[in-house]
């Protein structure tokens, strides 16, 4: 096999994808990795910006995405060429289910160019109001929120089926194996959706996404402008146009080959495939000056800032968002979660602490929490409840909107409280000894009534950290008879001193 | 008549032969000199109470004292032990199984010739907290044996109960219910549904669905499904047991540091419920004041009159 760039960077891409994929894999008991699982998520300067924009503070976890943005100065725009997962992935499916000759329709795609460049002005006036756009527009974010949300469960679905199936072949003994929890979310369908949009976009262009709407990508093309490491074509070009059809973003402008738009280049170095071996890439001085800009007029860039600001006063003076008596107090935020409005303005739905959740416990929002709260963490009881010596939510996220506590602070933060529904519970209702619900209890937060012999159960609410055991494990059917309200803040509580022997 | 005499069989020589070879098969066979009489074993039920040393100590003294751990196991055979792993606590707080004496146990079923070992609990919390916080997997795997949790639903077998008075169905763990031993390994602790929980209650951790026993009737439910497999031996865990805020606890603890083994699981309970006190009463439980103990009886699992069983008490160290 001849060495060309664009294998070796097929190949750099695979590999990237697959360490997300076994990060992602890692991201789950007992957490022991040395690398921490969010890896890719703190690589994204996108998120480290709004974050300091949102959160008006330095989150020590996204520092190395400066580092890439720093790399970025020097040597273009190489993460979305060789190691953004999104950009695999559609690179993937661009190959796979569209064929090159159906994308030749001549396409003036300036006003589109341009439109990216609004979006991520639009993101960044919105984000200074303190309404992030990532949980739809950070690239990493995304494809790790599908992962988890859309990919995860359907693959653990499958590998039940054939659990039993696989069991036949084995010795029945000792070699035992179990089928796994199915991780289950409400909106994996609505995530699916999107990303299967953002996938057939590629009609159109290859890597539509990326040219046209990514704002990271954006991100990384202003500060690529002005690379030290760059292109340049010899007198010895032929204008044979082979850069121009192998360009993946269309970077080589087609009437004018020996130049390019460094803002737009990936870096892939797929050009220097040049029959008369005329590009070359090294390092030289930045200039800012460029082959094809995009036309930023000024009207354009008010309009996108005007945009971004108003539609963020627009969606905090909603009334889930301004708790105006239209609160959802079933909405249980994770331990250590941040106050609800600055915990919206952080948490970049990546999905994070959905997969480490052990007991699948935090389920992706989708207006539950109004229009700033798309795809938050929120506790779910009836579907899983908070184990109490595990703290893994606050120890993955990378905004830190979940904060990491240590274990034995994690366990006494008080969430919500449980309230028994007497007309539904057993023990009320139908005058059994059930208890259920006290066994189950960490905290010993639900006693037996003293006043009769009946067994009956009773909530101390000072000591209930809303961890919803007792939600889950009730046994009545479908909804409980003992609910998790919110308490709106997150406490301590402080739990009644261990008896000694 | 011919032929016998052609071979030279005399009567001294038969006599001589067929003496040889029932003291060889005797000798041959290494469990059959100390096994009791099967007439006995079956009228009386025994049960044996180690005291006083540590937890290997007090296996070793109870299970001499029984006749060794080859009357249950056989060579080649696969053992279960039921555990109670059920809650992500630590040893010393008393409400999972003890560390030490569970892998004493293993190791017992190896050197009576046992070819797997597999420890088995559906856990109530969820398991991988349970196992690492027990520290009962990394003994269970130190010992050689396999943990396994009931969090799949693939591992559970649909079965009949039809000497079940209240549960008539249940989801049971495959492997407890057909294994070749048995061995129901629980920890007594008080208990707030079911006032205590021993060796019967020990078996809910074998079921898929736990809380539906609770609606039903939580007593007469544990008695049924204990009617499905009888375990082959009971040894119960009194090192130190839980006596307020059980199942889950934390709460207090005492240490009678003792361990029980018997065949008979009903009479087990029966011992083991006179270790608490009986808030009503002040003195301590009678086997027929835990519901479950006496519905368990009345399904004949076991013998709930302790005069009526054979107790001896060895020491430990």
């Amino acid at each position: 096999m001849k060495f060309s760039f664009r294998r070796l960077r097929v190949l750099v891409q695979t590999l990237s994808f697959l360490f997300l994929l076994y990060l992602i894999l890692q991201t789950a008991f007992p957490l022991e990795i040395k690398i921490p699982v969010d890896l890719y998520l703190r690589l994204s300067p996108f998120i480290g910006i709004i974050s300091l924009f949102t959160q008006k503070e330095f989150i020590l976890r996204m520092l190395p995405s400066f580092g890439v943005l720093f790399l970025v100065i020097i040597l273009g725009n190489f993460f979305c060429g060789w190691f953004c997962p999104m950009g695999t992935a559609i690179d993937f499916f661009d190959r796979v289910l569209f064929r090159e000759k159906k994308r030749k329709k001549p396409l003036d795609d300036q006003a589109l160019r341009r439109a990216r460049y609004g979006v991520f002005v639009f993101a960044l006036a919105a984000g200074l109001m303190g309404w992030q756009l990532m949980f739809l527009l950070d690239p990493i974010s995304l494809i790790t929120r599908t992962l988890v949300i859309a990919v995860h469960p359907p693959a653990v679905y499958i590998s039940n089926q054939l659990i039993p199936l696989l069991q036949k072949f084995l010795p029945e003994n000792p070699l035992i194996l179990s089928t796994s929890p199915l991780p289950v979310y409400k909106v994996n369908f609505l995530i699916f959706l999107f990303f299967v949009i953002i996938l057939s976009l590629g009609v159109i262009r290859r890597r539509f996404w990326c040219r046209y709407l990514c704002p990271l990508g954006t991100l990384f093309s202003l500060t690529s402008r002005l690379r030290l490491f760059r292109r340049s074509v010899s007198a010895e070009c032929t204008r044979c146009l082979k850069c121009v059809k192998e360009c993946p973003v269309g970077a080589i402008p087609e009437e004018k080959p020996e130049t390019y738009r460094q803002q737009d280049c990936l870096t892939c170095l797929r050009c220097t495939a040049c029959p008369p071996k005329a590009v070359a890439f090294g390092l030289g001085m930045p200039r800012w000056q460029t082959a094809q800009g995009v036309s930023l007029s000024r009207r354009y860039l008010v309009g996108s800032i005007g945009l971004g600001l108003f539609s963020a006063l627009a969606v905090k003076t909603n009334p889930l968002q301004t708790g105006s008596g239209r609160k959802n107090n079933r909405l249980i935020r994770p331990p250590g979660a941040l106050a609800e409005e600055k915990f919206v303005s952080a948490c970049t739905g990546c999905g994070e602490c959905l997969k480490v959740c052990p007991n699948n416990a935090l389920q992706a929002t989708f207006l539950e929490a109004g229009l700033a709260g798309f795809y938050t963490p929120r506790l779910v009881p009836r579907i899983g409840y908070c184990e109490e010596y595990c703290n893994f939510c606050g120890r993955v996220c990378p905004t830190e909107a979940i904060r990491p506590l240590p274990v034995e602070e994690k366990r006494l933060v008080q969430m919500g409280v449980a309230h028994i529904d007497k007309t539904r519970c057993i023990a009320f209702e139908k005058d059994k000894i059930c208890m259920v619900c006290n066994e189950q209890c960490s905290y010993h937060a639900i006693i037996g009534d003293e006043r009769d012999d009946k067994k009956r159960p009773i909530v101390k609410e000072e000591i209930c950290t809303g961890c919803g055991i007792c939600e889950n494990k009730c046994p009545v059917e479908g909804e409980s008879a003992i609910i998790v309200y919110t308490t709106g803040v997150q406490k301590k509580v402080t739990p009644e001193p261990p008896e000694k022997a | 008549m011919k032929d016998l005499s052609k071979s030279k069989l005399t009567r001294r020589k038969f006599i001589r032969g067929a003496g040889a070879s029932l003291v060889a098969a005797n000798l041959l066979s290494p469990y059959s000199w100390f096994r009791p009489s099967k007439a006995f074993g079956a009228t009386e039920p025994e049960l044996i109470i180690a005291e006083k040393g540590t937890p290997t100590q007090l296996l070793k003294a109870a299970m001499s004292a029984f006749g060794g751990m080859g009357r249950v196991v056989k060579k080649g055979q696969r053992v279960v032990i039921k555990a109670n792993i059920a809650w992500a606590r630590t040893p010393d707080q008393a409400c999972t199984n003890n560390p030490e004496l569970l892998h004493a146990l293993i190791k017992m079923c190896y050197e009576a010739g046992a070819k797997r070992v597999a420890v088995w609990d559906h856990t109530c919390d969820n398991y991988q907290f349970c196992f690492s916080r027990s520290g009962l997997k990394k003994v269970t795997q130190d010992a050689g044996a396999d943990i396994f949790s009931g969090h799949g639903r693939n591992v559970y077998k649909v079965v009949e109960i039809p000497k079940g008075k209240a549960l008539k169905t249940a989801e049971f763990i495959k492997d407890v219910l057909e294994t070749d031993v048995l061995i129901n390994f629980p920890i007594p602790k008080q208990h707030f549904a079911t006032e205590l929980t021993l060796g019967l209650k020990n078996m809910m951790g074998a079921l898929w669905d736990m809380e539906l026993l609770h609606k039903i009737d939580l007593h007469q439910c544990i008695a049924d499904l204990n009617t499905l497999r009888k375990p082959d031996l009971v040894v119960v865990d009194a090192i130190r047991i839980l006596t307020t805020n059980g199942p889950k606890g934390p709460g207090k603890t005492e240490d009678p540091n003792q361990v029980m083994i018997s065949t008979d699981v009903v009479a087990v309970d029966a011992y083991g419920a006179g270790l608490f006190k009986n808030p009503k009463t002040g003195n301590p439980y009678k086997p027929a004041e835990v519901r479950f103990i006496k519905n368990a009886y009345d399904l004949g699992l076991g013998e709930i009159n302790l005069s009526k069983v054979r107790m001896k008490k060895v020491q430990g160290a």
